[in-house]
């Protein structure tokens, strides 16, 4: 019985390595045998074709993204807009859509590249860096420390709670541990922002702490509780998505040269290249929703509340769902992707991942252009549905640009 | 030919004003605004205009 399980385990385990090795192989595959696969995850359904995927993403009727019977990161409470349904959903969103629209994040792109290039300061004459470790991990949480008013020297505190609300896992063996470590960070958390809401009150600034506590939807002011959930919102989301983002683009460069060349030769190329890879690399492989009722989805029964996965990442190669969604061109216009998912959960922070992308992407290429992986070493990709590579040792010439 | 954008389909991806700029802008939600409603869309933007078509995530944009 226990070396079943054990096997089980262990069968899963590989097939997570290959869909984050080997993304686009491996949904092919399942589309191959059918429109839902039950092998990854015990108890859950995934649905695989863009069709189904879509629809799904624009039915949440249908689709609830309530969480069922399963607490998210030690937060009791929903996370807020994530897990809250249409109609409350739209109002919360109103709010913030305005915060997170182009126009705000052109504002903010000063404050990234200057993070950017000082990250990039720090070990350019060295001739080496762990570009995760050093850049894609430090650059968002810095963005998201700049955004809410908060000290950036408070940079490796934010990176710890981070990794314990998103993978508790990784840090201790046990899984009751973990949760314990989650419950009792999100605390933590939460007394943190409470300190620093109390502060904006009576002292307000140009931040996003003192506007959601002065900000009212339909004449009522946000609760504390909702404020701390619209902030553990941008913890849970904000940070990694960007980190892996950087991670799966530059894995991409690194064996494409003729994507780095054009990147270096013309500038602003980089806006349509991070579009084109968010689709084809699809970082966030996966949402998680909820079905109000039972269901069937070709020819699989799925239970009211049975937790269905969409994977993203295959829906974005689908050739079936759009014709030639299964090449990719770093030059290309004219595809719809599901990156940042759709319908109305589209990410809130799309415009704010776009722009920190384009930012290290332009800023990088710009003082150097030549980098390779260091020698002797293998990228690894992590098995996680947030694809990503941990840890990737890249040499330049020191100094950067000739 | 006309360009329009479905209010209730669109999410707000701005993939749109992006790649149509002199016909999309966006709006303080962050949302695809027509700027030429009701025009036809002159040649020279009608490779813009179906670009925008095709890369909305939402299938939110007609030109007809
Ligand atoms: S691309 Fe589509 S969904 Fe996005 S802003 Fe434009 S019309 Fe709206």
């Amino acid at each position: 019985m226990y070396s079943q399980d054990s096997d089980e385990n262990e069968k899963r385990k590989a097939l997570a390595l290959e869909r984050s090795s080997t993304p686009r192989e491996y949904y092919a595959r399942l589309r191959s045998v059918g429109a839902t696969d039950g092998n990854e995850k015990p108890g859950a359904v995934q649905l695989v074709c863009r069709r189904d995927i879509e629809e799904a993403l624009r039915t949440p009727e249908l689709f609830s993204s309530v969480l069922v019977d399963t607490d998210i990161m030690g937060s009791v409470e929903p996370i807020i807009p994530l897990n809250v349904d249409p109609p409350e959903h739209v109002r919360y969103r109103r709010l913030l859509d305005p915060l997170f629209a182009p126009k705000h994040m052109a504002a903010l792109q000063p404050a990234v590249l200057g993070h950017t290039n000082a990250l990039i300061d720090s070990f350019i004459d060295r001739g080496s860096c762990d570009f995760s470790a050093e850049l894609a991990v430090p650059l968002p949480c810095s963005t998201f420390l700049t955004l809410l008013g908060l000290p950036v020297d408070e940079l490796s505190a934010l990176v710890r709670w981070k990794d314990i609300m998103i993978r508790a896992e990784t840090l201790v063996d046990n899984p009751d541990d973990a949760k314990q470590l989650q419950f009792d960070t999100a605390k933590d958390i939460y007394a943190r922002f409470g300190a620093e809401m109390a502060d904006r009150r009576t002292k307000p600034r140009e931040d996003l702490i003192t506007f959601l506590t002065t900000a009212e939807i339909e004449g009522s002011k946000l609760s504390d509780s909702e404020i701390l959930r619209i902030c553990f919102l941008l913890l849970a989301a904000g940070l990694d998505t960007v980190t892996i983002s950087l991670q799966c683009i530059f894995a991409y460069l690194l064996e494409h040269p003729e994507a780095r060349q054009m990147l270096i030769e013309k500038p602003g190329s980089e806006n349509l290249l991070i579009e084109e890879l968010l689709r084809w690399e699809t970082p966030v492989q996966q949402l998680t929703r909820f079905p109000t009722r039972d269901i069937e989805i070709g020819g699989c029964p799925i239970r009211k509340g049975q937790e269905v996965q969409l994977a993203l990442s295959s829906a974005n190669v689908d050739p079936d769902g759009v014709p030639g969604a299964d090449q990719v061109d770093v030059t290309r216009n004219d595809i719809r992707s599901l990156a940042f998912g759709g319908g109305p959960h589209r990410c809130l922070g799309s415009n704010l991942a776009r722009m920190e992308l384009r930012t290290v992407i332009r800023a990088w290429h710009d003082r150097i252009p030549e980098y390779a992986v260091a020698p002797g070493v293998t990228l690894q990709w992590n098995g996680s549905t947030l694809r990503g590579v941990d840890h990737m040792p890249l040499v330049f010439p020191a100094g950067g640009r000739a | 030919m006309k360009l329009s954008i479905d209010a209730e389909r669109c999410q707000g991806h701005g993939r749109c004003f992006e790649l149509a700029p002199d016909l999309i802008d966006a709006d303080d939600l962050g949302r695809g605004e027509v700027l030429v409603e009701g025009e036809d869309v002159p040649d020279a933007l009608i490779d813009a205009a179906r670009s925008a078509v095709r890369a909305c995530p939402e299938g939110a944009i007609t030109l007809s």
